[in-house]
């Protein structure tokens, strides 16, 4: 498929590395490397770029230390794997090689939650945030749609250290209409304002806790905050909002273990907070069943009739 | 320098290890053995272009310590070189020292962590297509263990660096058949090792790792003008080489001699 077929769609994926390929095609230190991963948009790359575009097959390992080696000698680089294969088959290597080493070398891991919903646990982005979470110097980027993913291949660019960025095929329709709506430095927004309740959301989620709020609305007016970079947490900024509320719920497409359930109920706790709390994610356990995205949810309780339920029972206590 | 001073240089640096290990209770002395003349080669015998003032030089070679637990070994040489004082060295792993088991690029003079094994030949490969990608004329060294040759990663570096041809790339395996535990042929043999490098495409020499004008020559004549491919020395070494009792025997991968073990290996050091 190319970008002119009707059926292609520009997702966080195409977003992301379009963008990046503009910047890279103004500094020629920026490198793309892929682990046999593809997508359309590096198709520029390999015409244009061919220089700054490398396909190192199916070698996660050597991905990560061959980008510390050009990092070192001053280059910018970009890599790219499906999740489970850019953070956790390689995760010593980005432990040791880009954390410890504090090099400027960005992991883009395609495949948020259950967004290769077909093909099984193996292709699951399931624990990346957890895995990324651990490490000292990792910065973890979690963009809720397209215009978001667009934005964060400068903000990288800019940034000279490590980073995870955790894109979702998806990325329409868009949440922002202006990227003056989006900070960085802040990491998170409040789409939706609320005294009572907030429904914190990372990713693709976020759509879904939108959703929420439209359809229980004006019953329950439910607060949405998209959390889009996970570390570092502006912990300060987002516990006066939360701060005000009786509920919050976080919701998120990863295990409960490890994701933004771990950090928002440390929060909570570091603070003695009587903020009922109620965690939505993925159970401790692999999904043994196919189909849609959306029938994934539905059997993990994270589609949108779930998550409303639970915003009643929580009111409710 | 004469071939004579390199070989004292060479049992400088033995002495120094164990004494710099014997002060710390800790440190790697058999692995350093075994690659003394190998470091020494490099550092001393007219290969690698350093600058000691300026440690970040561009144009400097490159040096990655993959077998990082010969840490002992590459400080004292970075030391003698004037990377930093050499009244630093005997710090070595104490409280609050800078030097530990394992090197860091913060210390002037290191290119790259290490200590994980498994690591070096990967970041080794990305600095040498650096110096292709800007047309720098530096090279790159990297010093593996035979052991070290378990790792898968070791061969996705081995054959990404002959796709992209970096014949400004040269491997040294310390070939010295022993790992931590045990004798590698017992439980998971490396060989036929020659042969699995010239199967991922690299140009292999075969020297005897102790003897430095072998050393030398071999890295002197490195890939030859017109070959394209990466270049790996197997260097054959003794582990524990220089002191009897610690050479070809496995328990001395992490172990410092205490009482008249060490009145021997100090005897043994000074008589060569």
């Amino acid at each position: 498929m190319s970008k002119t077929d009707k059926r292609w769609v520009k997702g966080m994926r195409d977003s992301f590395f379009d963008s990046l390929f503009k910047i890279a095609r103004k500094d020629k230190n920026v490198i793309l490397i892929t682990a046999d991963t593809g997508a359309i948009c590096h198709d520029d790359f390999k015409k244009y770029l061919k220089s700054q575009y490398i396909n190192v097959g199916i070698a996660e390992q050597n991905m990560v230390g061959l980008a510390a080696g050009l990092a070192l000698s001053g280059k910018k680089v970009y890599i790219y794997a499906i999740a489970p294969f850019a953070t956790a088959r390689c995760f010593e290597q980005i432990r040791v090689d880009l954390c410890c080493m504090d090099l400027n070398v960005t992991v883009v891991g395609i495949g948020a939650g259950y967004d290769y919903s077909t093909l099984g646990p193996t292709h699951h982005g399931t624990e990346d945030i957890a895995l990324m979470r651990l490490l000292p110097n990792m910065k973890i980027y979690s963009p809720s749609d397209s215009l978001m993913a667009d934005m964060l291949a400068e903000v990288t660019y800019k940034e000279n250290k490590p980073s995870y960025i955790r894109l979702d095929r998806t990325g329409l329709p868009l949440i922002y209409k202006r990227k003056n709506d989006i900070d960085f430095d802040c990491g998170f927004s409040i789409l939706k304002k609320s005294t009572d309740i907030y429904i914190i959301a990372t990713g693709r989620m976020v759509l879904a806790a939108l959703e929420v709020s439209k359809k229980m609305y004006p019953d329950v007016k439910v607060g949405v905050i998209d959390l889009f970079k996970i570390k570092p947490l502006s912990v300060n900024k987002i516990w006066p909002v939360i701060n005000k509320v009786r509920n919050v719920i976080t919701l998120e497409e990863h295990f409960l273990n490890g994701g933004l359930a771990d950090e928002v109920s440390r929060i909570l706790t570091d603070r003695k907070s009587k903020i009922i709390f109620k965690p939505i994610g993925i159970k401790d356990c692999f999904c043994r069943r196919y189909g849609s995205r959306q029938y994934l949810h539905r059997i993990n309780n994270m589609d949108t009739d779930s998550v409303a339920s639970a915003v009643k029972s929580t009111l409710r206590t | 320098m004469a071939i004579l001073n390199l070989n004292n240089k060479a049992n400088w640096l033995r002495r120094q290890v164990l004494e710099m290990a014997v002060n710390a209770g800790a440190g790697h002395i058999a692995p350093s053995f075994s690659c003394v003349e190998i470091l020494v080669a490099l550092h001393y015998g007219g290969i690698m272009r350093l600058n000691s003032k300026n440690p970040s030089w561009p144009l400097r070679d490159r040096f990655i310590l993959s077998k990082g637990q010969a840490a002992v070994a590459l400080y004292a040489v970075l030391a003698d070189l004037g990377f930093f004082s050499k009244d630093e060295l005997m710090s070595f792993t104490c409280d609050g020292s800078r030097l530990g088991g394992h090197t860091e690029n913060t210390l002037a003079g290191v290119e790259a962590f290490t200590g994980s094994l498994g690591h070096g030949l990967s970041i080794a490969a990305g600095l040498a297509l650096a110096a292709k990608m800007d047309k720098k004329r530096y090279k790159t060294f990297a010093l593996l263990g035979d052991g070290e040759c378990h790792e898968g990663s070791i061969w996705e570096a081995a054959m990404f660096a002959s796709r992209h041809k970096l014949n400004n790339l040269i491997a040294i395996v310390d070939h010295n058949g022993l790992s931590a535990t045990d004798v590698l042929k017992s439980y998971l043999d490396v060989e036929p090792l020659a042969d699995k490098w010239k199967a991922f495409g690299w140009q292999v020499k075969t020297v005897d790792g102790h003897n430095i004008s072998q050393l030398i020559l071999a890295l002197k004549e490195g890939h030859g003008q017109k070959s394209q491919k990466p270049l790996v020395l197997i260097a054959k070494t003794i582990k524990g080489k220089g002191v009897s009792f610690m050479e070809n025997n496995p328990i001395w991968h992490y172990r410092i001699p205490v009482g008249e073990e060490l009145d021997i290996a100090r005897r043994e050091l000074c008589h060569e």
